[in-house]
């Protein structure tokens, strides 16, 4: 697999604050990479030293083979980048501003092009202000692809975006993967990533915690089983039994709401005949999901 | 860049909030002291009551007629007319008692001039009056007076108080509209990280500065032109000087203000916050640089402080060109204030007016 960015032992400093903490890793060519963790755990500062917007403390990044140091312009050619929540001017229109940007490089693609890709046409001539949120957002992503990018940085596309607007921009990133374009976003979703990234990396407080595909992530977790049900008045010695299978969660206080956090296949059927027995008003037999994974591994909820 | 430059233009001419500063603002200034200051204008009306027949009488209301100074109305009863002093409407009355200038002993030898004291238009109408009865005085006792004053201008050039002003509201606009136009767009840039978007991308810091200052000074143009011509042909200014040298100096002053923007815009982290400093930048400025009055009438202490404001220089250079027709560096201590303000600003901009955060 050929790589395009290379990043080797890189550290960021803010005086006593050490934002990124001697990271590596590689992105393939052609694959969604995801960064992924908490606000401030050091996503988008390491995403932009790769963009070249910030000059690492130490450390190398290579970007389609050239160090981003030395050949910043001309990596700047080959890459779209979409910063997060950044505006466009107020009193151009959508044309106006893809063109405007396609000034700036050696290659292009036309505007009218761009906008029927996220089905923006009609508002071709409109201000950015008439959009809708997740039209903004759309529009920030086609921005970055003015130049026909190879690599396509997106920080944090899809938050404070509606359910479905956010299913919007999913078909809209695996578009540009199906172009052939390599994708590297960041995001705190962890469903997206699971849906989106063919790999990801957690970090927490500058660090890579762990990087691996996202479906072998998920099947290594420590409980790669649930199973969650409703049933009223069960008494302690079915749940001290079902302790023993797994651990048994009481969904937020919710009384009659459990779920069961499964180590492996075994203690997965015998919990299940269990839970049959006890004819639950509802049954959901699931594996574990990226963010479960993310709270064992830093034992917090994402949301915090 | 061209695309730069002529989207900049176009989000110029777009955007109202900037628009305000760049025009409206200055033509404010120019129709208040147009119409104040311009040509016909008058310091306020009077009421006349003329209650004499004779022809000394109507010669004082037809010489304070002819000074064009005043508004004359025309009034039957003094106490209507002093309440309408009361309510503003006029600021003073003159009225002529009957029989005035009948020039028998018992006939009444005052005028009586009722004003209000807010207004200072009653020294003008007791000179008007008083010259206007000196003559006759003469005229009547047969003799000439003795010692004499003549009045003469330094150059024959008629020059109003409005000519000085328009100078004024010409480098008030371009100081105005630079200053905020440019420190509160930067700003605004950098909080909506555009600025940011733009170093994403390869194109040049330089560029997307340069083509920010060339598409303003392309307004600055306009805003001279509507300024002069509203003045000139609205208003009756008088304008001596060579147009063709007003523009190139106006437009470095301009230059020099957005350099001064961009140096508020380094120090400000919000629109907000450079909003407030443009300001605090500019309306001392407006008031101790020259404006609306010579500074040289200012205490002495603070007139040898604000001379050296970068709009004073500016303005004394424009009014040489404009009123005298003077060369722009006939007094050379105003170029080097100018050109030294403008080192200064360009250095502080370029060391400190950064688009990346890094």
């Amino acid at each position: 697999m050929q790589k395009v960015i290379s990043v080797k032992k890189l550290i960021k400093k803010y005086r006593d604050l050490t934002a990124v903490d001697g990271i590596s890793f590689d992105v393939n060519r052609g694959e969604i990479f995801g960064l992924l963790g908490e606000n401030g755990a050091g996503k988008t500062t390491t995403l932009e030293m790769i963009e070249g917007l910030r000059r690492p403390t130490s450390g190398k990044i290579e970007v389609l083979g050239c160090d981003i140091i030395e050949h910043r312009d001309a990596v700047k050619e080959k890459i779209g980048v979409q910063l997060q929540s950044s505006a466009y001017y107020g009193f151009l229109t959508l044309k106006e501003i893809l063109e405007l940007f396609a000034s700036f490089y050696a290659k292009n693609i036309p505007a009218a092009e761009l906008l029927k890709m996220v089905d923006l046409e009609k508002k071709a001539n409109s201000y950015i202000g008439s959009l809708s949120g997740g039209q903004r957002q759309r529009f920030s992503i086609v921005a970055s692809l003015v130049n026909d990018p190879e690599v396509v940085f997106l920080d944090e596309p899809t938050t404070g975006l509606d359910p479905i607007a956010r299913r919007n921009l999913w078909d809209l990133i695996s578009k540009i993967k199906n172009q052939g374009k390599t994708v590297i976003l960041t995001t705190h979703y962890m469903e997206e990533a699971e849906i989106l990234c063919d790999r990801v990396a957690i970090m927490e407080s500058g660090k890579i915690l762990v990087m691996d595909e996202t479906h072998k992530l998920i099947e290594a977790a420590k409980f790669p089983f649930t199973i969650s049900f409703i049933r009223k008045n069960i008494n302690q010695k079915t749940l001290a039994d079902l302790g023993k299978l797994a651990v048994v969660e009481n969904i937020f206080g919710k009384e009659n709401k459990y779920v069961l956090k499964i180590k492996n296949q075994k203690n997965m059927n015998l919990a299940l005949k269990l839970v049959q027995s006890l004819k639950p008003e509802s049954l959901t037999v699931g594996r574990a999901t990226l963010e479960d994974l993310f709270i064992e591994l830093t034992g917090k909820r994402v949301e915090e | 860049m061209w695309k730069l430059f002529v989207s900049d233009l176009k989000m110029l001419v777009r955007n109202r909030q900037s628009l305000f500063w760049v025009l409206f603002f200055p033509l404010m200034f120019t129709f208040i002291f147009g119409l104040f200051f311009g040509k016909n204008n008058t310091v306020g009306t009077i009421a006349v009551i003329n209650k004499s027949n004779t022809q000394i009488a109507s010669g004082v209301v037809s010489s304070l007629d002819q000074s064009k100074i005043f508004k004359i109305q025309t009034e039957d009863n003094l106490d209507t007319a002093k309440d309408e002093i009361k309510r503003g409407v006029t600021s003073a009355v003159v009225y002529i008692p009957e029989g005035f200038g009948a020039l028998d002993p018992s006939s009444n030898k005052q005028i009586e001039i009722v004003y209000d004291p807010g207004s200072q238009v009653y020294t003008t109408i007791s000179g008007v009056v008083g010259q206007y009865l000196t003559a006759v005085n003469y005229q009547l006792q047969n003799s000439k007076p003795i010692l004499t004053s003549t009045l003469q201008p330094v150059t024959d050039r008629k020059l109003t108080y409005f000519d000085f002003v328009l100078a004024g509201v010409l480098g008030l606009a371009l100081m105005q509209s630079s200053v905020i136009g440019i420190g509160v767009s930067m700003a605004q840039y950098r909080e909506e990280k555009i600025l940011k978007r733009i170093t994403t991308t390869p194109v040049k810091s330089w560029k997307f500065i340069l083509a920010e200052v060339l598409s303003r000074l392309v307004i600055n143009l306009v805003q001279i032109a509507i300024i002069l011509i509203v003045g000139k042909y609205l208003f009756g200014a008088h304008i001596y000087g060579n147009i063709i040298i007003v523009i190139p100096v106006a437009l470095t002053g301009a230059f020099l203000f957005q350099l001064v923007g961009f140096v508020v815009a380094s120090f400000s982290k919000t629109a907000d916050a450079a909003q407030g400093m443009a300001t605090a930048v500019t309306i001392p400025m407006m008031f101790l640089a020259g404006v609306f009055f010579p500074i040289d009438s200012l205490p002495h202490w603070l007139y040898l402080i604000v001379q050296y404001l970068p709009l004073a220089p500016l303005l004394r250079i424009i009014r040489g060109v404009m009123l005298q027709s003077s060369s722009p560096f006939l007094e050379p201590k105003n170029s080097i204030i100018l050109i030294s303000w403008i080192v200064v600003a360009l250095i502080v901009s370029i060391y400190k007016f950064k688009l990346s955060d890094e």
